[in-house]
């Protein structure tokens, strides 16, 4: 009697069957296209392809939105409605970003002055006595040195206000900050978790230039979220209400 | 002693002091350099935007700029 090599299939108890290679019915070997005419025959439909954040589906942008915000003329403001190309990885593929909001430009005017008082000091260095008395290549290396940490102060200064960047989706509010280059801040908060919105404009320039902060009291984690300094605060505060209220009527038509 | 000190001796020594200064000046400002250079790219990651390659081609270029300043400060 055969016995089943298998004996990690078969149980002790159970009958070994042995197959009869005459008893086993003949299946006719067909060629490759006799076994799929179908899709020889069919036209290739292309799968199309996934979608991925950087490419999210096309939505037609509200106009009640740009009736609020207006419309962004220069990729550089710090007021972007609806900007094309700035993005987030968090992105969810049907989120669209209504409004990209930076620091006003002016906030930088304070840095910039410096920096350029920085970039005239090395002029006035011959001035100095005490830098008179070393060689002169050590007199080009405390040139260059400074002169870099010029460009260091500015680029940090810069990348501070480019990389600090309030959002606001048609989900939610998302906040990044970037300070001091050893500082990164990312908080977020759905609209349907905002409970309250309100705004400051300070001091004469704030008042001159229309800018303040925006503050937004959430009953997420996170419950409040600051954007500082930003243009317009007042039609923020419109966009992120009328948001809100959207939210809320969706939520409402959804438990009805 | 003259009235100036910065001569002979003590010229030496102080200039000799003054470059290991430069260099631990240098070295840590090229560390700074390198910070800057991974936090502008980790950034970059979190908010996509048209000017992030110029930004990292920046922070780059001071990279090597820093660089330089440790190479220049130890042929002094």
């Amino acid at each position: 009697m055969n016995r089943s090599k298998d004996l990690d299939t078969i149980a002790p108890d159970d009958l070994i069957v042995e197959s009869n290679p005459e008893s086993t019915p003949i299946i006719e070997e067909k060629t490759e296209t006799e076994l799929i005419p179908e899709i020889k025959n069919e036209p290739v439909i292309e799968s199309e392809p996934k979608s991925s954040p950087k490419t999210p589906k096309k939505i037609v942008f509200p106009k009640k939105i740009y009736d609020i915000l207006g419309h962004t003329k220069s990729p550089f403001s710090s007021f972007l409605v609806h900007p094309k190309v700035l993005t987030f990885p968090e992105r969810d593929i049907d989120e669209e970003i209504y409004l990209a909001l930076r620091p006003h430009w002016f906030t930088n005017f304070k840095w910039m002055v410096l920096a350029t008082i920085m970039l005239l000091i090395p002029f006035l260095f011959k001035y100095l006595s005490f830098l008179n008395i070393l060689p002169i290549n050590y007199q080009f290396e405390i040139t260059l040195f400074w002169f870099l940490l010029t460009f260091l102060y500015t680029f940090e200064k810069f990348l501070s206000w480019y990389f600090n960047v309030f959002i606001v989706t048609s989900q939610r509010v998302v906040d990044i900050d970037f300070h001091n280059m050893l500082n990164k801040h990312f908080g977020e908060a759905d609209l349907d978790m905002i409970q309250d919105v309100s705004s400051s404009v300070k001091g004469i320039f704030g008042t001159f230039l229309n800018f303040g902060d925006v503050l937004i009291q959430t009953a997420s984690e996170i419950n409040q979220i600051n954007f500082e300094k930003v243009p317009n605060p007042e039609k923020v505060i419109r966009l992120l209400r009328e948001l809100r209220e959207e939210t809320e009527v969706k939520i409402e038509g959804g438990k009805k | 002693m003259s009235p100036n000190f910065l001569t002979g001796d003590w010229l030496i020594y102080f200039l000799l002091i003054q470059k290991i200064f430069f260099i631990l000046c240098s070295l840590f400002y090229f560390i700074f350099a390198l910070i800057v250079v991974r936090q502008t790219l980790s950034m970059s990651k979190n908010i996509i935007d048209k000017f992030n390659p110029i930004i990292v081609i920046f922070s780059y270029i001071h990279l090597i700029l820093a660089g330089f300043l440790i190479l220049s400060t130890i042929a002094l």
